[in-house]
């Protein structure tokens, strides 16, 4: 392309509303594209030397509705649009519909609000409100007013904890915000002109019920609107939704505080908003049976009357949305809008109810667990800023006393000295980080977790070398030799118990991410079960060596029962692990023999074979040693003779269902161990029985093996079935 | 849409030459892709990576067109499929697979480590595809397409000459495969 000169797009003529800078001055192209063309044939450009995809990508084709933003509009400016008369204040001179449009509004708003939370550009949706643009505008309208300052508020809030927490991962399209007015004026007082908005429409309501049932004179109450009939009605549709808005904004800023101190309150602010919720719902009916004659019917419904509302315009703001095409953004019916915030609710409301002094492994297993139910950014970001404030857990505990407590090791004056070690200073970041990660998308989070292996394998080799100095200079001047070795020893047995766990989370995921082929199954769950091998050993060395030091403690105090409750855990946690390693063991047993039998068949690829597909699915782990000395060729070893008959002999699935079922009684205060291990039983029962299904007929080509993931999200479960 | 009647012999492959073949190429993909390109970014391609971009042509008229592109990334050598696409009543009849299959042998050719590209995780035709030739999923780009659609990284790696002396011979051994399973024009 370097002998390619000209593709000149029309030239528009300088506005004057752009001035020159410093060492720039406008000047009239047009001579030069004029020359320019005689000399260029079809298909040439003028570019830099820097003209890659990016600049060819960037690159707009004016006056090409797909590309140029600007031709969408169907006005210029935003005042153009107000001269108009697009966003009039008030709304209308009739104070009925007045009242009806103003609630019009805030139902699209909402809409809004929910449709960018779910990744969309904050100026294609909230900032569509022309009313928001312009925050001086609507002064005169209390109601408005008041309402368009909480929702800048609440806006600001959200972006502030979203980009804070770094959780938006891809979603940067939520952060970007640049040109829109966050904050008007006094909109950090917001919640006073609220409060006081919601005492008039209270009196007013109470005003109505009062002149209504007992036909007295009220007090002197100018009523919200004309229609007697209609007055307790939209009194009650403004409360709800004021009112909710009222409380969120509290819910947000009762989050914020540092320490988890404000999850209480948060809490009580979560409930009365899911109650509000209610009360905006059971509002429908009455706004949409009083709301003939307005405007055309709402297709998209985002209102809860169906009607259009009055004052938006997505196009005038799309020119802001960065060098991107403009993209049409549907915003979330008002149904939908909802819905997203009862799950956003109940999941704070999880965030909320969580303990603020977990071990760090239960912290770790809060969050995974927190994340089964899928929760969006917004969600997701907020625990993210609890958990992790100023290097603390909850702000509270330091990282690296979170890390002794897990490791096992009692509070000894040597820990000191190990703090202050660099590659533990390095441990305690890769463990903040982790606690990070976890919170992220699953699609990000995987990605983080795979490159984060080596991360925390390089930290053991370095730690393990500079124990190895430390204990020598220990063993010289001091008789702390033992104590020192001891504390090495912990703390080398966690690192890499996590190492496994983050390995077998990363290897998880690929399952809920589709990331898999069936024809991958097979070397995946024989990684998994290598994996877990590793972490069932790794596990059980570190509680084994935490129960000798707890034991030699109470030995003194003749307290044999603890060893037993002690030794107890640790074989639990172990076989709850051992289960899992049948079931990985069994499910990669059972697609080699299934491939070896031919019942599944690979696909041939012309360019690679299943070695490179090997290398690309595992390549993080191996990049790390996770697990040293596993490759293609030992997996291909213990699954290339796999069949049917070999299945018979060694019934994994069955060890599986037998040690989960054995197992339960150990967690019986631990539903959700209890809840894994009967999908665990479940998935290895239905596989034995199709195993056996398979190895009867085993001569029927008619019979057809399919996998699902009916009982778990990552071990599948085989149905045969007779085509 | 009705599919069109047609022996795979009457489909002519042939490789991108020239300015009159972009309109083409840029009516195809406008139909049927959901990003918006521009003029820049379809040349961008063509005129750097012309042997990387072919057509297929039924009695004259554009069915089919892959456009590529190959170069240095992060200390590998890798080619990108960055626009694949045939027009739905010529669909499921190895078309995509002969188009993608003549640029990703030229990418081996010319020494690349391995190919890439993102697909949309609904589109299921591109995904089973890619999974036939030796494609993995390597990432999921979470609303990567501005429709806020996620999208699959997927991933092809050669083998490295050291693991499979034989390996130059891999694609040959496909062309038989192709010919007789599928009744694909065989290759030139």
């Amino acid at each position: 392309m370097a002998e390619d000169r000209a593709y000149e797009p029309p030239s528009i003529p300088p506005r004057a509303s752009i001035p020159s800078g410093d060492n720039t001055v406008w000047t009239d192209v047009s001579p030069l594209l004029d020359a320019a063309c005689q000399d260029l044939q079809e298909g040439e450009l003028i570019h830099g030397d820097n003209f890659n995809l990016f600049a060819a990508m960037s690159a707009l084709e004016i006056m090409d509705p797909k590309m140029d933003s600007g031709i969408a509009c169907t006005y210029y400016s935003l005042d153009e649009a107000i001269e108009n008369g697009v966003a009039p204040v008030p709304l209308s001179a009739d104070k009925t519909t007045d009242v009806q449009c103003v609630i019009d509004i805030m139902d699209h708003l909402l809409a809004c609000e929910a449709t960018w939370h779910k990744g969309h550009s904050l100026a294609q949706t909230v900032y569509s409100c022309l009313y928001l643009l312009r925050p001086e505008r609507t002064s005169s309208h209390a109601l408005l007013h008041s309402y368009c300052k909480v929702i800048r508020a609440t806006c600001k809030a959200i972006l502030s904890a979203v980009s804070e927490a770094r959780t938006h991962e891809e979603e940067d399209l939520f952060t970007m915000a640049y040109g829109l007015p966050l904050s008007g004026d006094g909109d950090e007082k917001c919640l006073s002109l609220l409060n006081a908005v919601e005492e008039t429409i209270s009196r007013q309501l109470r005003s109505c019920k009062a002149s209504s049932s007992k036909r007295r004179v009220s007090e002197d109450i100018e009523p919200l609107q004309n229609n007697p009939d209609l007055e307790e009605g939209y009194c009650k549709a403004l409360l709800c939704r004021l009112r909710f808005r009222k409380h969120f904004y509290h819910l947000l800023m009762s989050m914020k505080r540092p320490q988890g101190r404000g999850l209480e309150l948060a809490r009580k602010h979560i409930a009365t908003c899911i109650s509000e919720i209610d009360y905006i719902k059971k509002s429908s009916d009455f706004l949409r049976g009083n709301a003939h004659g307005m405007s055309k019917q709402n297709l998209e419904n985002t209102t809860a009357s169906g009607c259009q509302p009055i004052g938006f315009d997505a196009n005038l703001n799309s020119r802001l949305s960065a060098p991107t095409p403009p993209r049409s953004i549907k915003i979330l019916c008002w149904e939908k809008a909802l819905e997203y915030f009862m799950k956003l609710l109940q999941d704070l409301d999880v965030i909320c109810s969580y303990t603020l002094a977990p071990s760090l492994e239960a912290a770790l297993l809060f969050v995974v667990k927190f994340q089964k139910a899928k929760p969006d950014l917004v969600a997701r970001a907020h625990l993210q800023l609890l958990l992790v404030q100023d290097g603390k857990l909850y702000g509270r505990d330091p990282i690296f006393s979170m890390i002794t407590r897990a490791t096992g090791l009692p509070e000894v004056a040597e820990m000191h000295d190990i703090q202050k070690n660099e590659f533990m200073v390095q441990l305690g970041q890769l463990v903040i980080n982790l606690l990070k990660i976890l919170c992220t998308n699953a699609a990000w989070q995987r990605r983080k977790l795979g490159k984060m292996l080596q991360d925390w394998r390089v930290t053991y080799v370095q730690l393990e070398m500079a124990f190895k100095g430390e204990f020598e200079e220990a063993s010289k001047t001091s008789n702390n030799k033992k104590v020192c070795f001891k504390i090495y020893q912990h703390i080398l047995a966690w690192v890499e118990e996590q190492t496994y766990w983050i390995a077998f989370r990363f290897l998880n995921l690929g399952f809920e991410l589709e990331l898999y082929s069936v024809h991958d199954y097979c070397m995946v769950y024989w990684y998994t079960y290598v994996v877990l091998i590793k972490l069932a050993e790794k596990k059980h060395l570190r509680m084994s060596m935490s129960s000798d030091s707890a034991k030699k403690k109470t030995k003194k105090k003749r307290d044999s029962f603890k060893d037993g409750e002690m030794d107890n855990q640790i074989s639990a946690a172990v076989l709850f692990l051992q289960s899992q390693i049948y079931l990985s063991e069994g499910l990669s047993m059972m697609f080699a023999a299934l491939r070896n039998e031919h019942r599944i068949v690979p696909p041939q690829s012309p360019f690679n074979t299943e070695h490179e597909i090997f290398i690309q699915q595992f390549e993080l782990l191996q990049k790390a040693c996770v697990p040293d000395h596993v490759s293609y060729a030992t997996f291909k070893e213990s699954t290339v003779h796999a069949n049917f008959d070999t299945l018979a002999i060694c019934d994994y699935f069955k060890e599986a269902q037998k040690i989960a079922k054995e197992v339960k009684s150990s967690f019986s205060n631990d539903p959700d161990t209890m809840a894994e291990l009967r999908r665990i039983e479940q998935v290895a029962e239905r596989n034995s029985i199709a195993l056996n299904v398979c190895r009867a007929g085993a001569l029927d080509p008619k019979l057809k093996v399919s996998f699902a993931f009916s009982h778990h999200p990552f071990y599948a479960t085989a149905t045969v079935k007779r085509s | 849409m009705e599919n069109v009647e047609f022996e795979a012999s009457e489909i002519e492959y042939v490789s991108y030459g020239g300015e009159h073949h972009l309109p083409l190429i840029m009516n195809l993909v406008d139909q049927e892709l959901s990003e918006p390109y521009s003029i820049f970014t379809y040349r961008y391609f063509v005129y750097l990576w012309p042997q990387l971009s072919f057509l297929a042509f039924h009695k004259g008229k554009c069915v089919g067109t892959v456009v590529c592109k190959m170069g240095e990334h992060r200390n590998t050598f890798r080619g990108y499929i960055a626009m694949l696409v045939v027009i739905k009543p010529y669909r499921g009849r190895g078309i995509a697979t002969e188009l993608v299959t003549r640029s990703i042998k030229v990418m081996m050719e010319s020494g690349c480590e391995e190919v890439t590209l993102e697909a949309e995780v609904t589109n299921k035709g591109a995904l089973a595809l890619y999974g036939r030739l030796g494609f993995i999923r390597a990432k999921r780009l979470f609303h990567y397409y501005l429709n806020g659609v996620d999208a699959f990284r997927l991933k092809l790696l050669f083998p490295r000459s050291e693991l499979h002396p034989s390996l130059p011979l891999m694609a040959d051994k496909y062309e038989s495969h192709m010919q007789s399973d599928q009744g694909d024009t065989p290759f030139k």
